[in-house]
C-alpha cells in the first residue's frame, strides 16, 4: 500500500526503549503477514479466524506501542461478535489495514 | 551454598505476541517464566511445574480463562497458586467474577509495564507467605519437628503406599520417662530444654525417617521402607543416645525414654494406620510397665490391642 503525504507514519510509543526494540521490529515485520491473514479470512468469510486474528492484535498491539492499531482491531472483533452487517465489518477491516500500512518500526 | 530456586511464573494466553512481550518485559525480574498457548496445555503445565504465580488470559478460544480458573481452584494441589487475570476488554462484571472465582488480582491489556511487574511481585510475596504458613501449620513450635496434624496425614499416606506396593513400613512411638517429675523438680524451662534435646536426637536419625511430636512428651517416628527388626535397632540407638545426654548443671541426671515398635508385616494381614499406632502404643505401654528405658516390639495388632 502506498503512503500519501497526508498519512503520517505511525511509530511505536516505545521508540528508544532498548528492551523493546527487538520485539517491536519483529512485530512490525510480521504485520504484513497478519494483514494478509485478515484479508484472506475476510475474503473467505471465515469469521472465526478473522475474530481470532483481530482478537490477538487487540490484546497485543498496545503492548508493542501501537494502541490505535489495538483499538481498530477491537472494532473488527466487536463487529463480528455482534453480528454486524458485512459492509460494516469490511469497512472496519479497511480502517485497520490502512492504519497498519502506516506502521513503521 | 546453593541459592534458592527462582519462583516460577506460568503465563497462559493464546497469543504468541503476548508471550513474546512478557518474556521481554519480565526478563530482569527474579523469576522463571513459562508459557502455555492454550488452556489444556496451561493446566498440564500447572501440574508439572507447580508455578508460584499464574498469569491467565480471560478470553481464549475453546476453554476460556474462567473455566481454567474454576478447574485450578477445584484442585486441592493447585488451588493455592495465586492467579492474576489478564484481559484486554474485561468489563467490571468480568473482573468481579474472576475475583469471586478466586483470582488474586487483575491486569488489563495492554500492560502498563511497571504495574505488571509490581502485581507479579506482589503475587509472589503472597505465595511466599502462603507456603510459609502452610509449612508452619505442620511444624511443632517448640521442637521444630513435624506436628500431630502432619503425622496423621503422612501416616495415612505411608500406610496406603505400603499396602499398595507391599512395602515395609514401621512406626516407633516413644515417650520420655518420668517427664512430669522432671518438670516438677527442675521447672518447665528445663522440661522444654529436655524436649528440644530429645527432638534433636530424633532429627539426627536417618534422613528418610519422619520424626513428629505426637503430643506432650510423646513422639512418633515413621520409618518408610523399614521392617520391624531394623526399626527396633533404630529405636535402640535413639534410646542409648538419649540416655547418654549430659545436662548442664545436673551432672548426675540421666533422662531416659521408652519405645514401642510396630510394623506392617508382623500382623500377617493388612494393618490400618490406626491399628499401627495402637500396636506401637501398646508396645510402648509395655516398655513402661516393664521398667522404662527400653524398646519393646509389638506383638498384638488390631482392635484388641489396647492399653
Amino acid at each position: 500500500m502506498r503512503l500519501s503525504p497526508d498519512d503520517p507514519v505511525i511509530r511505536s510509543e516505545f521508540v528508544g526503549d532498548p528492551e523493546m526494540e527487538g520485539i517491536v521490529f519483529l512485530f512490525v515485520s510480521e504485520l504484513p503477514q497478519r494483514l494478509e491473514g485478515i484479508q484472506s479470512a475476510l475474503a473467505a468469510s471465515d469469521w472465526e479466524r478473522l475474530r481470532t486474528l483481530a482478537h490477538q492484535l487487540k490484546g497485543a498491539a498496545g503492548g508493542y506501542g501501537f494502541p490505535q492499531l489495538g483499538s481498530a482491531a477491537a472494532l473488527v472483533e466487536q463487529g463480528i461478535r455482534e453480528g454486524c452487517d458485512l459492509n460494516v465489518i469490511k469497512s472496519r477491516v479497511g480502517t485497520f489495514c490502512a492504519l497498519a500500512a502506516r506502521v513503521r518500526a | 551454598m546453593t541459592s534458592s530456586p527462582l519462583p516460577k511464573v506460568l503465563a497462559i494466553d493464546d497469543s504468541e505476541l503476548i508471550h513474546r512481550l512478557l518474556r521481554v518485559r519480565l526478563q530482569y525480574e527474579q523469576l522463571e517464566l513459562h508459557g502455555a498457548l492454550d488452556a489444556a496445555e496451561g493446566i498440564r503445565l500447572a501440574y508439572e511445574l507447580r508455578p508460584d504465580v499464574i498469569l491467565l488470559d480471560i478470553e481464549m478460544k475453546g476453554m476460556d480463562g474462567f473455566e481454567v480458573l474454576q478447574r485450578l481452584k477445584a484442585d486441592v494441589e493447585l488451588q493455592d497458586i495465586p492467579v492474576i487475570f489478564i484481559s484486554a476488554t474485561a468489563s467490571m462484571e468480568d473482573r468481579v467474577r474472576a475475583l469471586d472465582l478466586g483470582a488474586l488480582d487483575f491486569v488489563g491489556k495492554p500492560f502498563e509495564v511497571v504495574e505488571l511487574k509490581a502485581r507479579v511481585r506482589s503475587a509472589l510475596r503472597v505465595q511466599h507467605l502462603v507456603k510459609m504458613l502452610a509449612q508452619k501449620a505442620q511444624v511443632d513450635g517448640l521442637t521444630g519437628l513435624w506436628n500431630r496434624t502432619y503425622f496423621d496425614r503422612r501416616l495415612g499416606q505411608e500406610s496406603a503406599e505400603a499396602f499398595r506396593h507391599q512395602r515395609p513400613l514401621a512406626l516407633v512411638m516413644c515417650d520420655l520417662d518420668s517427664f512430669k517429675q522432671l518438670n516438677d523438680r527442675f521447672g518447665h524451662p528445663f522440661g522444654d530444654m529436655v524436649l528440644e534435646q530429645f527432638a534433636k536426637v530424633l532429627q539426627g536419625g536417618r534422613t528418610s525417617d519422619v520424626a513428629c511430636r505426637y503430643g506432650g512428651e510423646e513422639f512418633g517416628i515413621l520409618l518408610p521402607h523399614t521392617g520391624g527388626t531394623e526399626a527396633f535397632e533404630v529405636a535402640e540407638r535413639y534410646r542409648r543416645q538419649i540416655e547418654a545426654l549430659e545436662w548442664p548443671g545436673h551432672q548426675s541426671l540421666v533422662v531416659t525414654a521408652s519405645f514401642g515398635v510396630a510394623d506392617v508385616s508382623t500382623a500377617g494381614r493388612p494393618v490400618t494406620a490406626d491399628e499401627l499406632v495402637s500396636a506401637a502404643d501398646t508396645a510402648l505401654y509395655r516398655a513402661k510397665t516393664q521398667g522404662r528405658n527400653r524398646v519393646v516390639a509389638a506383638t498384638e495388632y488390631g482392635a484388641g490391642a489396647q492399653r
